[in-house]
Order: structure tokens, then sequence, then C-alpha cells
């Protein structure tokens, strides 16, 4: 996952050549596919599972992964899949932002103030792009704020490649063909890249949701997306994150989660919000609300 | 026509805003309908822009930092080049009598409040540019 700190490998490599045999393997096994274009996560989850098992080489642990033992394919297909995203993933949190959160937040704002939104863990930025392109498609009022949009992660990797800006086809499979015209260029077979006004309209930066004192850089967001992050985290760990979430966002400022977490067990510091498109948690306009 | 229209085919516009996103729809408004848009981030970097090269009509928000859209038509008006005479549409979010009077004492031809339609922003970027795209 990108938003934690997972064990990082250190003296395994792992060859283009393993890679393949992998997932001939995991394919057979599993049918799932996993193809060449997503060797950056590919390559990232491969080592943090050969670290996690303590393998000393791709052989060693190709062999645990042959004898499953410990269940370890379902470890390894978890890790390869958590991170897989794609534009338009939420769509129905997208909705909801543009017909419910902002409909709020614009009756607080004079026109010309700036409403600031933060997608983090932004991995390799389809978020923060998705919320951008669909501001511009959805919200009637694009040009009457000042709307920062931020994509953090704690992967200095994944912020590089979100920069870049450049997706295979699969990341943009969900997206209508009127928008990869509008919105993308192609750079090479099955690449697509990111028009240069969109990518200049998110900043990426780095942070640590447990690091109180980087999260301190981040301030005054009226919505935050922190989507399926905080299911990694162990109770403590969590609190915590959900404390520094909780400073980072404006009084009556939002934060919608993954579906299958819910911030009633983490946190008594947000409300609960159900709106028609989806259920997000709402930091008090004043503190005792 | 003006100059820039006799040397290119598309209208061409500079849009002048700090914002990202507020460029972006401006020009994914008046592209597909035609037009050739230019951006500049504040007041300087489109006057360095106009007068590197001739444009129909210009675009200028307000609140920008460095130069704001006010001091950047009253140098612009005050220019001995041809760039002094482009046609100047104002967007701002700014919606009172006084800003309005402020920015035609500016020079600015026309006056627009934000939220701006994509359609709006079209029919008044084909009449203020003088030809349809």
């Amino acid at each position: 996952m990108s938003g934690s700190e997972a064990p990082r490998a250190s003296a395994v490599t792992v060859r283009q050549e393993d890679v393949r045999r992998l997932c001939d393997f995991l394919y057979r096994r599993t049918g799932m596919l996993f193809a060449e274009d997503k060797r950056y996560y590919i390559d990232r989850r491969l080592e943090e599972r050969i670290a996690a098992t303590g393998a000393e080489s791709f052989q060693a642990y190709f062999a645990l992964l042959r004898s499953d033992a410990d269940h370890e394919i379902q470890y390894l297909v978890n890790a390869f899949t958590v991170n897989e995203t794609y534009f338009y993933r939420e769509e129905h949190q997208l909705r909801c932002m543009t017909s419910d959160l902002l409909d709020d937040i614009v009756q607080r704002k004079p026109v010309g103030e700036t409403i600031r939104i933060w997608s983090v863990p932004c991995a390799t930025g389809e978020e923060p792009y998705s919320i951008c392109m669909w501001l511009m498609e959805n919200f009637s009022r694009v040009d009457s704020y000042n709307i920062e949009i931020v994509g953090s992660d704690i992967d200095t990797r994944a912020l590089k490649a979100a920069a870049e800006g450049v997706y295979g086809k699969r990341a943009l499979m969900r997206l209508p063909q009127g928008l990869v015209d509008r919105y993308f260029e192609k750079d090479g077979p099955d690449k697509y890249r990111i028009d240069a006004g969109l990518r200049n309209s998110v900043t990426f930066t780095a942070v640590n949701l447990v690091d109180s004192q980087g999260m301190a850089q981040h301030r005054d967001f009226d919505i935050v997306f922190c989507r399926n992050v905080l299911i990694y985290f162990d109770d403590a760990s969590r609190r915590l994150a959900a404390e520094n979430l909780y400073d980072c966002i404006q009084p009556g400022g939002y934060i919608c989660l993954g579906h299958s977490e819910t911030m009633s067990r983490i946190s008594p510091l947000f409300n609960v919000c159900r709106y028609p498109d989806a259920i997000v948690y709402r930091k008090p306009v004043r503190e005792h609300d | 026509m003006t100059d820039a229209a006799t040397r290119h085919s598309a209208p061409r516009i500079l849009v002048v805003d700090d914002s990202s996103l507020v460029r972006l729809y401006y020009r994914d408004a008046l592209e597909p309908a035609g037009f050739e848009v230019d951006q500049a981030i504040n007041g300087i970097e489109a006057l360095e822009k106009v007068l590197a090269k001739p444009f129909d009509l210009i675009i200028v928000d307000i609140n920008m930092p460095r130069m704001d859209g006010f001091s950047f038509l009253r140098v612009l008006r005050a220019q001995a080049s041809d760039a002094s005479s482009i046609p100047v549409v104002v967007i701002s979010t700014e919606a009172g009598p006084q800003d309005i009077e402020d920015a035609r004492a500016a020079g600015a031809n026309y006056y627009l409040v934000k939220p701006v339609s994509e359609t709006a922003l079209r029919d008044h970027a084909a009449v203020l540019a003088g030809r349809a795209a």
C-alpha cells in the first residue's frame, strides 16, 4: 500500500524474467492477469512480500509461493491489487462532492475564495486528476472559486509517477472516450499522457499520515479523500492518523473514506453524514457540535 | 479585422488567470469552438505575451498576484504598439458597480461576472474577437 510504512526490501532484487515467471504462475493459479504495464506496482509489492516473508532470494520466495505455505498466494495477490486504481474509480464519491459537499461549502464561502481538496494517499495520481476532471465537467462554479487540489503520498516513487502523469490503458478504462480525448494525449503504444493544464492543477507532496509534524504542513482542507489506507494501520496509529487528518480539515470540512472503512469506530471527532451517493464524515463547525 | 486575424486562421485568445483550473476551464470552452487559446498566470506574463505575438482578444481576471487585472489593462492601453487596441474582457468574481466602473476606466471593453457558462464564454468571445471561430 502506498499510505503506510510497508517494510522496504533491501538485498533481494527482482529480475524481469522472475516477474514474468511469477505472473505466469499467478495466472495459472488464480486466473488474475498482471500485465507488464503494471511493473511499477508488481516489483514494489513483490519486494515487499519477499522482505515480509524473510526469503533470501527470489528463488526461495517462489518456492514458498508454489507450496502456498501460510497462504502466501493470497497475500501476494492482495499486495498486487491493493494499489490498483484507475480514473473515476469511486464515481459515487465524486458525485457526492459536486451534488452535496460543495453545495454546502460554497454557502459558507464568498465567491473568489479558496477551496482546498486533498487526495491522500494519492498513489500515482489517478484520484486527484479524477477530482480535477470531475470538477471541470460537473461543477458549474469551477471558475468562481480558487480551487486547489493537492495529492499526497508517503511513496515518493508513486508521487514521481503521479507528477509525470503517464498511464496505461487500464487506468483509463472507466473514462468516457470524450474525456480521454480531451484530457490525454497518446504517448507511445498503450500509453497516455495527461494534459498539461490538468497536471498543473494538482500539487503533489510527500506525507505520512502518522507523522504529526509533516501533517501540520497540510492545513485548511475543505474536502479530503482518504481511501483504503486507515485499514492498514493498527488501532493506535489509526487513531493518530484520524486526529492528524482532523487538524488538516477546516471546521465544517469533509472526509471521504473507502467503502469498507468507518470513521465512527476510529475516532469520535467526526460527525457522520449520509448523502444519497456516499457516507462522508464531517468535522464539526464548532468544537462542541 | 485585426492584425492577428489576418495572420492566423483561428482567432487567438489570451486567457489570464492565476488559477490553473480556471485557465483550463476557459481553454476547454474555447478550443473546441475553434479558438486558439494561449495562457498567462498574471498581468506581467500576459504583457510579455501580447507584446510578443498578436491576439484577437484577451480574457483577464482582476485578482492576481504580481500584477492584477486593472494594472495590466492600464499598462496595456498605454503601449505604443498595436497590442494597445486588443479588445479585453474582464471576468471577475467582483460584481459591484464600482468594480465594473473601475474596469471600464482602466480600458476594459466588456465585463463578465463569474460563474460564466461555457456557452456564454464562447458567444462573447466570438463577438468580442470580431468574428466567429
